[in-house]
């Protein structure tokens, strides 16, 4: 056991470490390589430093406007689903009435259900009120797609947490309603940070909703340039990884950073005892 | 008695008028809004996608109601047929590999180790990225001739016959599955190892000192206990694997033929090609396809998880 332990963890470890790293590793090489590079005769996996693949990828996917149009949509998404699930989650915690209990478990139900299911009649609502090709439609649209898990996740911490520092305030002479943005609110930033990182990367990395409701170039999100991309210069694959990674960049970033509370979310939604 | 009515002074109220009703009780109805959005973009279409599936409408038309014959007309449809079965066959195929491989990735990254937390971000990394952009990458790897897996094969000497898998009838689904499973059995991990972290130390100790060797401790204490989490993980591989979509755009785009297609894929398309009624009625039926999944879930689950 003390020699399994030694010499066969290490190996393990490694192997899984390098499956999981080697398709980005082959992402960099390919995003680092001139387009004269050849890989087929001869393998040769030592990275090369040579940048202009991805000045002529961001100058030819416009990937510098899908950036903004994913950072807008996404944050305003964000702000949508901290705002609403944060304020159904504190209601349906604190306050057992049957419209709460009602609206909780109609949620639940609808968590289960993925997006695509009303993708299309959505995209003729859209059609009829205007909201192709706009940012308030993808907000909205995504932003109702997270709703059931985020007030699933609010509910929960909320529930988990001591009434007594609300029932000062209100001694206080705040009402409920005030209680809760003063006091409350401030005090769920772990749960909050948890909802803004992965609903944040899910709206960051949405391709299923976008390529109904953004039709127009002007208003492409990242995977929707990168999709274009590939289509038009499908051949240079130093060009197409280029813009992956800059693509990617971002959420690999955002994760690595806010890491800690990325998982904590994940296990809070899923496992209990 | 009237006298008496009268007498008493009243005591002067509050006059209740709604605006003063509406800020004392706000707090109540905090979930109203989230509601009201929800059906809006959620519910609404949800009921709405079922009325159209009864209709032959095109997208710019007005609809005619047709009845059931979008539903006939799929049963009907091989290559509706064809979809239903790559659909279930991707869940089928990657609920237990996703499962195997988190828990056994789980087990290995449990015991205390220098940069366990490091090893633990990695494999949990392809599931934060773009399924879109994740599947363009595995496109790169698996290309013939001058992907990275033969060229890699090629310089170890030995080279794979029938290398163009991604062209592949057969071989073209498994490998959607494999690049599904790498990319997410860091989400199931994750889930595995909350559950094996909530187990008690003691009932570790207790089997250790009875006697129990490694592998008799997993199979009859950890594994009993993993139930739970095994249980979570399934369902929701199944439902996630159901609405694949963009694995499967960005490496075949449903093909050779439609020989890769999903259901979720045959949605899009026919809502693009003015089929909207058929495209809802086919999301109608995918719909009733997780169900299946869900109305399990909610029989074992039951309140231990969603307790109100």
């Amino acid at each position: 056991m003390n020699f399994i332990n030694k010499f066969c963890r290490p190996i393990v470890l490694s192997i899984i470490t390098l499956l999981s790293l080697i398709p980005f590793y082959i992402l960099l090489l390919l995003a680092f390589s001139p387009a004269s590079r050849n890989f087929s005769n001869g393998l040769n996996l030592m990275p090369q430093l040579y940048f202009n693949n991805f000045i002529e990828a961001w100058n030819k996917s416009q990937i510098g406007l899908a950036i903004f149009n994913s950072l807008v949509i996404t944050i305003g998404a964000v702000v949508v689903i901290v705002i609403f699930a944060s304020s159904a989650g504190y209601a349906i915690a604190r306050f057992k009435n049957k419209v709460n209990i009602a609206i909780f478990n109609i949620l639940l139900v609808c968590m289960m259900i993925p997006g695509i299911i009303n993708t299309v009649p959505l995209y003729a609502l859209m059609n009829k009120i205007g909201g192709i090709n706009t940012y308030w439609a993808m907000i909205l649209v995504c932003s109702c797609n997270a709703l059931p898990f985020s007030v699933f996740l609010y509910t929960s911490f909320i529930r988990s947490m001591s009434k007594e520092i609300e029932e000062a305030a209100i001694i206080d002479g705040c009402t409920k309603f005030s209680a809760f943005w003063r006091v409350t609110f401030p005090l769920l930033k772990p749960v909050t940070s948890a909802v803004v990182i992965i609903n944040g990367l899910g709206v960051w990395n949405n391709y299923a909703q976008a390529v109904f409701f953004i039709q127009s170039q002007s208003m492409r999100t990242i995977p929707l340039a990168i999709s274009m991309f590939f289509q038009q210069y499908g051949a240079k694959w130093n060009l197409m990884a280029a813009s992956a990674v800059i693509g990617v960049a971002p959420a690999i970033i955002t994760f690595v950073v806010f890491q800690k509370y990325f998982i904590k979310g994940i296990t809070a939604g899923g496992v209990k005892g | 008695m009237a006298i008496v009515k009268y007498s008493i002074p009243k005591l002067k109220r509050k006059k209740i008028n709604l605006l003063n009703f509406l800020s004392l009780n706000l707090h109540k109805f905090m979930a109203v809004p989230a509601l009201i959005l929800f059906s809006v973009f959620f519910i609404y279409p949800l009921l709405n996608g079922i009325g159209l599936s009864l209709t032959d409408y095109n997208g710019i038309s007005k609809p005619n109601f047709v009845g059931i014959k979008n539903f006939i007309d799929f049963f009907k449809d091989d290559r509706a047929r064809n979809d239903v079965v790559n659909t279930v066959f991707f869940a089928l195929a990657c609920a237990p590999l996703l499962n195997i491989f988190g828990l056994i990735y789980a087990l290995i990254l449990d015991r205390e180790f220098k940069g366990k937390s490091l090893v633990r971000a990695v494999v949990y990394l392809p599931a934060v990225i773009s399924p879109l952009i994740m599947g363009y990458i595995w496109y790169f790897i698996l290309q013939p001739d001058k992907g990275f897996l033969f060229s890699i094969t090629k310089a170890l000497g030995f080279t794979i016959s029938n290398s163009n898998w991604l062209a592949d009838r057969y071989m073209s689904l498994w490998v959607l599955v494999l690049v599904n499973v790498w990319q997410y059995v860091g989400m199931t991990m994750i889930i595995y190892l909350a559950g094996l972290q909530s187990i008690p130390v003691e009932v570790n100790e207790a089997s250790k000192i009875d006697g129990a060797g490694y592998f008799q401790n997993l199979w009859y204490i950890t594994l009993p206990l993993m139930i739970h989490p095994m249980k979570i993980n399934i369902i929701t591989n199944i439902i996630g694997s159901l609405s694949v979509f963009e694995i499967i755009v960005a490496l075949t785009d449903g093909g050779p033929g439609y020989s890769t297609e999903s259901l979720s894929i045959y949605i899009m398309r026919m809502c693009y090609g003015s089929f909207t009624g058929y495209s809802t009625a086919i999301a109608v039926i995918l719909f009733f396809i997780i169900l299946i999944p869900v109305l399990i879930s909610f029989k074992i689950m039951k309140a231990r998880e969603f307790e109100v």
